[in-house]
């Protein structure tokens, strides 16, 4: 059963309308991320699912029950704030003990769920102190222990990792992805950050401009996008797009490019595809299906183009190499000793099989 | 929708209770003051009857009235000015760290919370002319035995009341200007003085520029005080000698509570909130009060 | 040749030369009020006047209570108390609604400020008229209405600057966690602007307890205040001196204890909230 569902939501914001219909349903239990970038309804949606802003259109049950006309406190959620949202003038264990004693839990249970949630969380010894005592990932743990510590029916996450520096950030994700393990608990996560989507989600919900653009497990986004919007969004560095013509190629299908290089595409694709033969494409390429060529190596769907490097940027495990294919700025991921030094002339291998072919006018992926 | 229904309720249960009163207190006295100032009420007779505009046309041939709107004027234009650079040149020479600053400015501030009835019966007692101190010192330096009648004498009455008026509310410029110097961005400064920019060049092109938003809500503040300048005066001459330092305020005062008569007051009354709802709004537009 | 650290010592005794004589003429009335007030009628009327008294000599304080005139203090504090209590409570459930629900939008705001603008003398006139119908006229509860309205605009335009410093999060998360509207603002909104609204209260109590006009309209006997009382004993001829500055003395101690507490606050409270120091 759907312990949220959502219908045909609609909310206007000032003039702006940010959620534009959304159908949403989450099972018990799941982790569901909602990720797309700043302004794309996201937070508008988390925060019309707790109460905090009122809907133009559409209805949410939470349970089976009808819970748009409540406040926040009748909808039995708990929700964890990206600012930490902590009471600066109580200390740690009485902000974590707030929502039990607005919710008047007997005063013996009180101590010992505190307890509880600070030992999950680790922060046993902090909850003697104020809030300005703590460091930014102390907080968030504070905050998100003030969540936890309720038995509430759903969970809900706004941004709550982006205040922290970049190693905290790592160390939290995979701290909130155990919680829910242990709870079980239905939690919904927003953010930005598509790492975080992808790490974290047993769904993604991929929202743009207060639609949802796609919706599936994380590695179904990735591997088989609807559109060059999820294509692009998903993966980092991100996919490369480069503007291609379909043409008929040594019996099978090709792409060709502005400069004249034609890629052929693996039988498997040229099926589907004869039928927009001379028409354009958008064909989409991720860095790391670009590699090296070796010699000797042949696989069907591989194709060779020769690239001549123009920027380097080394991470240590990979470096990205910057060359120009079809006219276009293209990134490929290469081991470190590929390439030494820009200018370089090298053979690369570019995997076919996974590229993603897109209708310019729809932008959708054929 | 009931969730929605109670927030658009509590929000003006919230404020009802504050906007009943000062309907009460703010805007009936202005409805009624209207009203009253088109009638013919005096101390002797009770007539309601409207009067047309005669109230209206018998403040243009108050002489006394006028000059007590000169006074206002005088007083405000002279103090305020001097009040803003004392207050500026003070604020300068504590902006930057000195022993003791903390009780330099605790001390200064106290005139500031001083009530202005106390403050004028302060200055009453400096300037006596026989038990007050500022003869004395007078005496010292000149040699003789002084004893002027500060606040009687027609051409020393103006000098002592501005005098006491400066002494209240100087530390309030200094206060206001002193938090924003404070606040000036240092890199910029510190970028004039690489750039060799010289001190005035500096006040005037990157100091003045960076505090005139605070300097504009002090005048502001202090301006409409000024208008209604009563307290000091009254405490110090009464607005003597005769009427000489009479303001807009006593002379309201005195129609309204000292010679009754009524709808006349209600005519004055209603024009200085007409001048100084005139002044505001030209002070406002110019100067951003709300942030 | 001096070297930039022998400049800059000289610089500072320079500046802390100004700094005392600029403070010793700032403090020198207080000074004298005080002084004053513990002399002995001999002394006070003694020429050439004394700087400072022979002995601290407490009984023109005495005087005051003995005649009755301290219960002028006492009733500035009834209402000066009252009105405040009444104008944060009132003032700040209505700055709440201004600054998170922009009840009224920019208009309420900006009528709410034009009030405080209004010169006292053009609306205590109508007022009186006002307190003689209803029978308010030298009644605390005259006196404290009358303070409550005029120190409204000053709390909420106060309040609702403290309260837009609130980070709203913390509001929602207690709405998430169980509260009401109403304890929200108990729970969450009064703890978190505590010095706020400290500081304006003793801000609105000043303003209450320092005025003259109002209190010089509407008492008569019973609810003198002690601003009106001081002006009583200004003689055509002598003026009481004794009782002028003992009066004085009773009436401004409080107010310097009280702004001591909150330096940190005074330059926000004066500046309307333009300043936040």
């Amino acid at each position: 059963m759907a312990d949220l569902k959502i219908t045909a939501l609609h909310k206007y914001y000032g003039g702006v309308h940010a959620v534009r219909g959304i159908n949403l349903e989450i099972p018990a239990g799941e982790f569901t991320v909602l990720v797309g970038q700043s302004g794309c309804g996201k937070s508008t949606l988390l925060r019309t699912i707790a109460g905090l802003e009122e809907l133009d259109k559409g209805s949410i049950e939470i349970g089976g029950e009808v819970v748009h006309h409540l406040p926040p406190r009748d909808r039995d959620i708990a929700m964890v704030f990206q600012n930490y949202a902590l009471y600066p003038y109580m200390k740690v264990f009485d902000n974590i003990a707030f929502g039990l004693r607005s919710r008047k839990t007997p005063k013996a249970e009180i101590g010992p769920k505190v307890d509880r949630a600070a030992g999950m969380l680790g922060i046993h010894h902090l909850l003697d102190r104020y809030p300005r005592q703590l460091s930014g990932g102390q907080l968030q743990r504070v905050a998100i222990g003030r969540a936890i510590v309720r038995n509430a029916r759903l969970y809900l996450f706004d941004e709550p990792l982006s205040n922290l520096d970049a190693q905290l950030r790592d160390e939290m994700r995979g701290e909130i992805k155990r919680l829910h393990q242990e709870l079980g608990k239905t939690m919904i996560y927003v953010t930005h950050d598509q790492i975080e989507a992808m790490t974290m989600a047993d769904r993604i919900v991929l929202m743009r401009d207060g639609v949802i653009e796609q919706a599936g497990a994380p590695l179904d986004l990735f591997e088989r996008p609807a559109t060059k919007y999820v294509a692009g969004f998903l993966g980092s560095p991100s996919m490369n797009f480069v503007e291609a013509r379909l043409v008929a190629h040594g019996g099978g299908l090709g792409t060709l490019l502005d400069d004249g290089t034609a890629l052929p595409l693996p039988p498997s694709r040229s099926e589907k595809l004869s039928g927009r033969i001379d028409q354009s494409v958008i064909l989409g390429l991720r860095p790391e299906h670009m590699n090296r060529a070796h010699p000797g190596e042949s696989r069907s769907g591989l194709a060779h183009y020769a690239a001549t490097i123009e920027l380097l940027q080394p991470t240590g495990s990979r470096t990205y190499a910057t060359f120009k294919l079809g006219g276009t700025d293209v990134v490929a991921e290469l081991q470190p000793h590929d390439v030494t030094q820009i200018n370089q002339k090298i053979e690369l291998s570019i995997d076919m099989n996974r590229a993603v072919l897109v209708d310019p006018s729809t932008e959708k992926v054929l | 929708m009931r969730a929605a229904f109670a927030d658009r309720n509590f929000k003006y249960l919230l404020i009802g209770p504050a906007i009943f009163v000062l309907l009460l207190i703010g805007v009936f006295p202005l409805v009624y003051l209207l009203i009253v100032s088109f009638q013919g009420i005096t101390m002797t007779e009770v007539s309601t009857e409207f009067v047309g505009g005669r109230n209206y046309a018998q403040l243009f041939d108050d002489v006394r009235m006028w000059e007590a709107l000169l006074h206002t004027v005088i007083f405000t234009a002279i103090a305020l000015p001097i009040e803003l650079l004392l207050g500026l040149a003070m604020a300068q020479l504590f902006l930057e760290k000195l022993p003791g600053r903390q009780i330099f400015i605790a001390l200064l501030v106290l005139p500031v919370v001083v009530s202005p009835i106390v403050s004028g019966a302060t200055w009453s007692l400096l300037f006596d002319h026989r038990f007050g101190p500022i003869n004395q010192v007078i005496g010292w330096i000149t040699g003789n035995d002084t004893a002027i009648l500060w606040t009687i004498k027609p051409n020393l009455v103006y000098p002592a009341i501005i005098a006491a008026e400066i002494w209240q509310w100087t530390p309030f410029m200094f206060l206001l200007l002193l938090a924003a110097l404070a606040n000036v961005d240092k890199s910029q400064l510190e970028a004039a003085s690489i750039d060799g920019a010289g001190w005035w060049r500096t006040f005037f092109r990157i100091v003045l520029p960076a505090i005139w938003p605070v300097m504009a809500i002090a005048i502001l503040i202090r301006g409409l005080d000024l208008f209604r300048l009563f307290d000091i005066i009254w405490a110090l001459t009464r607005g003597g000698p005769g009427t000489m330092t009479e303001t807009i305020s006593m002379f309201t005062y005195v129609k309204g509570f000292q010679q009754f008569e009524t709808s006349y007051t209600a005519a004055v009354a209603f024009l200085v909130i007409i001048l100084l709802s005139a002044v505001v709004m030209l002070a406002l537009k110019r100067v951003e009060l709300a942030r | 040749m001096m070297t930039i650290k022998q400049r800059a010592t000289i610089r500072t005794a320079l500046r802390l030369v100004a700094a005392v004589v600029i403070t010793l003429i700032f403090v020198f009335p207080m000074y004298w009020l005080f002084m004053i007030s513990f002399k002995t009628p001999e002394e006070i009327y003694s020429f050439p006047p004394k700087w400072y008294p022979g002995q601290i000599h407490f009984a023109n304080y005495a005087v005051l209570f003995k005649d009755g005139d301290a219960k002028t203090v006492w009733n500035s504090l009834v209402v000066a108390g009252s009105s405040t209590i009444i104008a944060m409570f009132l003032g700040t459930i209505c700055a709440y609604s201004i600054a998170r629900f922009r009840t009224g939008g920019e208009h309420l705001a900006n009528w709410i400020i034009s009030q405080r603008m209004i010169p006292p003398i053009a609306v205590v006139f109508p007022i009186f008229l006002l307190f003689v119908w209803l029978h308010l006229v030298d009644t605390y509860i005259g006196v404290i209405i009358l303070y409550t309205a005029f120190n409204l605009p000053y709390v909420i335009w106060m309040m609702r600057g403290y309260i837009l410093d609130i980070p709203k999060a913390l509001e929602e998360s207690a709405l998430v966690d169980g509260c009401t509207r109403w304890q929200v603002i108990w729970k969450v909104v009064f703890p978190m602007c505590r010095a706020g609204l400290f500081a304006t209260a003793i801000f609105t109590f000043v303003f209450a307890w320092n005025d003259f006009l109002f209190a010089l309209v509407l008492t008569r006997s019973e609810a003198t205040t002690y601003t009106v009382q001081i002006t009583h004993f200004f003689g055509g001829q002598s003026n009481f001196w004794a009782k002028i500055s003992a009066m004085s003395v009773l009436g401004t101690l409080p107010i310097f204890i009280a702004v001591a507490f909150m330096q940190r606050y005074l330059v926000r409270g004066i500046s309307l909230g333009a300043v936040k120091g």
